[in-house]
């Protein structure tokens, strides 16, 4: 019977090896909410259900993550992929959730979800009734009322979408999934009136503040063709600008515009900055990566600083970066996992809150 | 007077059982069955050393819980049975396996002794083998996986067909019918005498699986939603022929298999499902002849494998393609050298050949290697194992395997026993790994561990009517090379030799049976603490986390009872937590799940009939192994196993 020790011995270990649950708190952080910032929005893995909100309040130089959890009790969803504001409302686009978190942009408190959405990509406001959204499968734009949160209609463009820019009465659709044109669509009319034929796999746009639309092309995710970035008349939609990129393993991504609508940036092994009337796409990196792997890019509209994110592995939690507009580090701030696209809430100081 | 002090001890012996019970969440193996013999799992053997393979832990799910539940899948059977974690997108959706905190692909699965793990993946999904039809599942932890195969750094899960060479033909027909409209059907044919043996098993499984479960991730209050595009039908058909003549054996075992299930989306998929589809198809075919010549036995297998895997989602546009076929030639001898050592050496050639719409061109591989295997029983005290294994990965010959250990008896003729091994073993890449496109990498490494092991076993006999047996062991794995996918230089991901993992962990077991008279208990529990954690350099969240997926706590339990011929199981898992990020700031709580089983057998003449009721997750709880994906709640079966036995003169 002495021996019954070495049995029991398992069961004390057994009992002794239990750890408590964590009790789960929320911290309030509505107050930093209210001032100027960026939201990040960070991806998460594919069908994990990891993706999140982080924002970078410049009032105190802190990031706070996984806003929307705290804010609303659940999870966000399963990768969300970009985020708008229009008035006090911000329109997150949960992608593979298929669906809009339509939430207070001051404290991300859910207000709506719009579902049924075939795997959403990017949200355009027309005007303060309407939205287009993109999608990576669907042919069609679907068309959002913004008044009680529900799909009015879809413009049919027979291709899927990516990104979506407006000028006007014009909405600019890039078909990215393996195609190589932008769409215009007539926002009156909710109609395709036109497309235009560009380089491989056109990624991101923006305009300019001559009108024009920058596209640009990343040459297919295999490197196929060259990257291009073309620039597009938006009134009689010619192509005004090709510029080629020089190897064919350059994979160009993140088109964005300062502010003033004169400076273009994207991410080509670093940031690459470049002035609206260059002859040629940048050589030299404005930004080195320094060890670092970018994967999305920002630009505050108002003072011009960069952030960039690195996901690091895709597994842990990534950083982001903020630089200075003359490309000075600033400072690092740990995000959520695979930080991707940011959406900036700031306000000139002549137009304060 | 010795009535009373029998009855006394018995009830003392009973009182221990029951503390067990109330301390552990228990589960584990029952014995139930007419003809199930118990003393088949905790052979004792004072004559020598008592493990066949000394130094390394191997594990049996009993036989009789096999019988008992012969209409679930092998991952649901594994899952309230062993310390196997397994992770399951839910009832139906895919399940694989973790052993000893390492990956999925670390438990390699073999088939009388061939590897069955789909070589593109390199691991095998749980789900879609259906536990009926298999007589036996052995579990070789660490090492001990490198006297079957290759590449097992977690362990060897061996799933066995054998012969019963009794002289008689049996009938059996397995009605199951359960919630969520779950209808299954087993049935089977045995005949043979002494020379020939013929098993028939056919099985057919319809599940629609709609299920409801809380989901408390779209809203701040819970919603109850009923689970979709979760239907199930799955499809067996296995023939086994045995043939014996005098020192000769041969075999021939065909398993064909098919399923065809609808995979549901996540909870966070507001449209609940995106039309996901997977077919699953298996042919698998084995030949096998052994003889004995004096001391020596030969013997020489062939095998033919064919996977189809077929992967469709309309929303995405994606229709993948995969077929693989692999030619396993094995062959070898055993035999006796000096009095108390065995030598075993046998040569493994597998072959895959892979067509894939997912591969730029279609693909093979040669893997061949040759094992060296021996084993010293000295009288009955000492015992002692060497492994060496050579592979030749298509045309590189890798660094040798090797393991060794040994086993040493504490008290003369007590069975108490400390057992300590070591080994060097690697796992070749799978071939999704180095070919999938774009992203895989031919230029990959195998993987490497070195993986220690002590443990203490005993088994003793209280009474005549009581005999209770005890494990517990301490392991450390050592995991280097291993294959991770990450973020390349352009736009997709690719394969490399990252990674590198320590686990480290205690496993203890214990088992107690009453029988007397008409009257059986069995109680058998089991514990495993596992800490796995990243020992990459640099990335400072991965150090001193434990690894997603790999719980630190497991335990098992199950009372079982008979009398006469009225039998119940009641069977608890537990579960701890398991963390969802690499961070480990969040994780999916643990939980504890209950199953019980009621029935009772009747035979009449030449036939028997067995009844009995389940109830699965008795306690209805709502939990996730993998986040977002529900488990179902309660839900109500009844069995019906007909057997109809004509012995032959």
């Amino acid at each position: 019977m002495k021996r019954l020790f070495f049995l029991i011995l398992p069961v004390l270990i057994a009992c002794s090896c239990t750890k408590p649950e964590d009790p789960g708190t929320l911290d309030p952080e509505e107050s930093f909410l209210a001032g100027n910032g960026v939201f990040i929005i960070n991806e998460g893995n594919y069908t994990w259900g990891n993706g999140s909100i982080s924002y970078f309040s410049y009032d105190s130089s802190i990031i706070f993550n996984d806003i929307f959890q705290k804010m609303n009790a659940r999870p966000l969803g399963d990768v969300p992929n970009s985020m708008t504001i229009n008035g006090d409302y911000a329109y997150i686009v949960v992608n593979n959730s298929g669906k809009i978190e339509v939430v207070k942009r001051n404290s991300l408190k859910s207000q709506a979800t719009i579902t049924g959405l075939k795997s959403p990509r990017n949200v355009v406001v027309i005007d303060n009734s309407k939205a287009y959204i993109t999608s990576l499968y669907s042919d069609s734009l679907t068309i959002i009322n913004l008044k009680n949160n529900t799909i009015s209609g879809y413009v049919n463009i027979r291709r899927t979408s990516e990104s979506i820019v407006l000028t006007g009465k014009k909405a600019f659709i890039s078909n990215w999934n393996g195609g190589n044109e932008v769409v215009v669509v007539n926002t009156d009319l909710d109609k395709m009136i036109d497309s235009v034929e560009v380089g491989k796999e056109p990624e991101s746009m923006a305009i300019d503040k001559k009108y024009i639309l920058w596209v640009l092309c990343n040459g297919g995710w295999m490197r196929e063709n060259y990257a291009e970035l073309i620039g597009i008349n938006t009134q009689t939609h010619e192509i005004t600008k090709k510029l080629v990129f020089p190897s064919k393993l350059d994979s160009p991504s993140c088109l964005s515009i300062n502010g003033d609508g004169d400076t273009l940036f994207f991410l080509e092994k670093g940031v690459k900055r470049m002035d609206i009337d260059a002859a040629g796409v940048p050589e030299v990196s404005f930004i080195t990566e320094k060890g670092h792997m970018f994967y999305k890019l920002g630009i505050n509209p108002v003072n011009g600083d960069i952030f960039v994110t690195d996901a690091v592995d895709y597994q842990q939690n990534g950083f982001v970066i903020r630089y200075s507009n003359k490309g000075d580090s600033v400072a690092g701030y740990k995000a959520g996992i695979i930080p991707g696209s940011m959406c900036f809430k700031v306000q000139s100081p002549s137009n304060t809150e | 007077m010795i009535k009373r002090k029998a009855s006394g001890t018995i009830l003392r012996h009973i009182l221990l059982c029951g503390v067990f019970f109330i301390y552990i969440p228990l589960q584990g193996q029952n014995s139930l069955s007419e003809d199930t013999i118990r003393i088949k799992e905790v052979i004792i053997s004072r004559k020598q050393i008592s493990s066949d393979l000394p130094g390394f832990r191997k594990i049996s799910i009993d036989t009789t819980l096999l019988k008992n539940y012969t209409n679930i899948s092998l991952a649901e059977l594994l899952a309230l049975s062993s310390q196997v974690f397994i992770k399951s997108y839910g009832s139906g959706g895919s399940s694989t396996s973790s052993l000893r905190g390492t990956g999925a692909s670390h438990t390699q699965v073999s088939w009388n002794g061939i590897n069955i793990n789909n070589p593109m993946l390199g691991q095998t999904d749980f789900s879609l083998i259906t536990s009926g039809l298999i007589d036996d599942v052995r579990i070789s932890l660490g090492g001990a996986s490198m006297e079957t195969g290759n590449g097992g750094i977690g362990g060897i899960i061996s799933l066995e067909n054998n012969p019963d060479w009794s002289n008689r033909t049996s009938v059996m027909v397995n009605p199951d019918v359960g919630s969520f409209s779950r209808y299954v059907l087993l049935a089977g044919v045995k005949t043979g005498n002494d020379n020939f043996q013929s098993v028939t098993k056919a099985h057919v499984n319809y599940t629609e699986n709609d299920f409801p479960y809380l989901n408390t991730e779209i809203s701040s209050e819970p919603v109850l939603e009923k689970r979709e595009n979760s239907q199930l039908s799955r499809k067996d058909f296995l023939q086994e022929f045995y043939l014996r003549k005098q020192d000769n054996d041969f075999s021939a075992r065909i398993w064909y298999q098919s399923t065809d299930r609808n995979l549901p989306g996540s909870m966070l998929i507001q449209s609940g499902t995106q039309g996901e589809e997977q077919v699953d198809e298996s042919i698998r075919s084995i030949f096998s002849f052994k003889s004995e010549r004096g001391k020596t036995d030969y013997f020489v297998t062939g095998a033919w494998m064919h996977d189809r895997l077929d992967y469709s989602n309309p929303l995405a546009s994606i229709e993948s393609k995969n077929v693989s076929n692999s030619f396993t030639l094995k062959g070898g001898i055993e035999t006796r050298i000096l009095n108390s050592t065995k030598l075993r050496i046998f040569i493994n050639n597998e072959l895959n050949v892979i067509q894939s719409n997912n591969y730029e061109n279609n693909v093979s591989r040669n893997t061949a290697s040759i094992t060296v295997i021996a084993d010293k029983k000295s009288r009955n005290r000492f015992g002692s194992t060497i492994m060496i294994r050579e592979t030749l990965d298509n045309t590189v010959l890798l660094i040798p395997d090797f393991s060794a250990g040994a086993e040493f008896r504490l008290f003369a003729d007590e069975d108490h026993f400390l057992r300590s091994g070591f080994s060097r073993t690697s796992r070749v890449p799978s071939m999704n790994d180095r070919y999938w496109f774009p992203g895989g990498n031919e230029q990959l490494k195998n993987e490497y561990a070195f993986l220690y092991d002590l443990g203490y076993k005993m088994n003793q006999r209280l009474s005549p009517a009581i005999s209770i047996s005890s494990e517990l062991g301490f392991f450390r794995n050592l995991i280097r090379d291993m294959i991770q996918w990450h973020p390349g230089e352009y736009t997709y991901w690719v394969a490399d030799n990252l990674s590198r993992v320590n686990s480290t962990g205690f496993e203890s077991s214990f088992s107690a049976a009453y029988s007397l008279n008409e009257l059986s208990i069995n109680l058998n529990a089991g514990y495993s603490f596992t800490r796995s954690v990243s020992a990459e350099a640099g990335t400072e969240e991965k150090i001193m986390n434990q690894l997603i997926y790999i719980p630190e706590n497991q335990a098992n339990g199950s009372l079982s009872t008979r009398y006469k011929n009225i039998y119940s199981v009641w069977t608890t898992i537990f579960t701890g937590r398991r963390y969802i990020v690499v961070d480990n700031s969040r994780h999916l709580p643990g939980y504890t799940v209950s199953n019980f089983i009621a029935g009772i057998k009747i035979p009449y003449k030449k036939h028997s009939f067995d009844v009995n009721f389940r109830i699965e997750n008795v306690f209805n709880l709502s939990y996730q192994a993998i986040a977002h994906y529900p488990q179902p709640g309660r839900s109500y079966h009844i069995s019906l196993l007909y057997k109809f036995i004509n012995e032959s003169n």
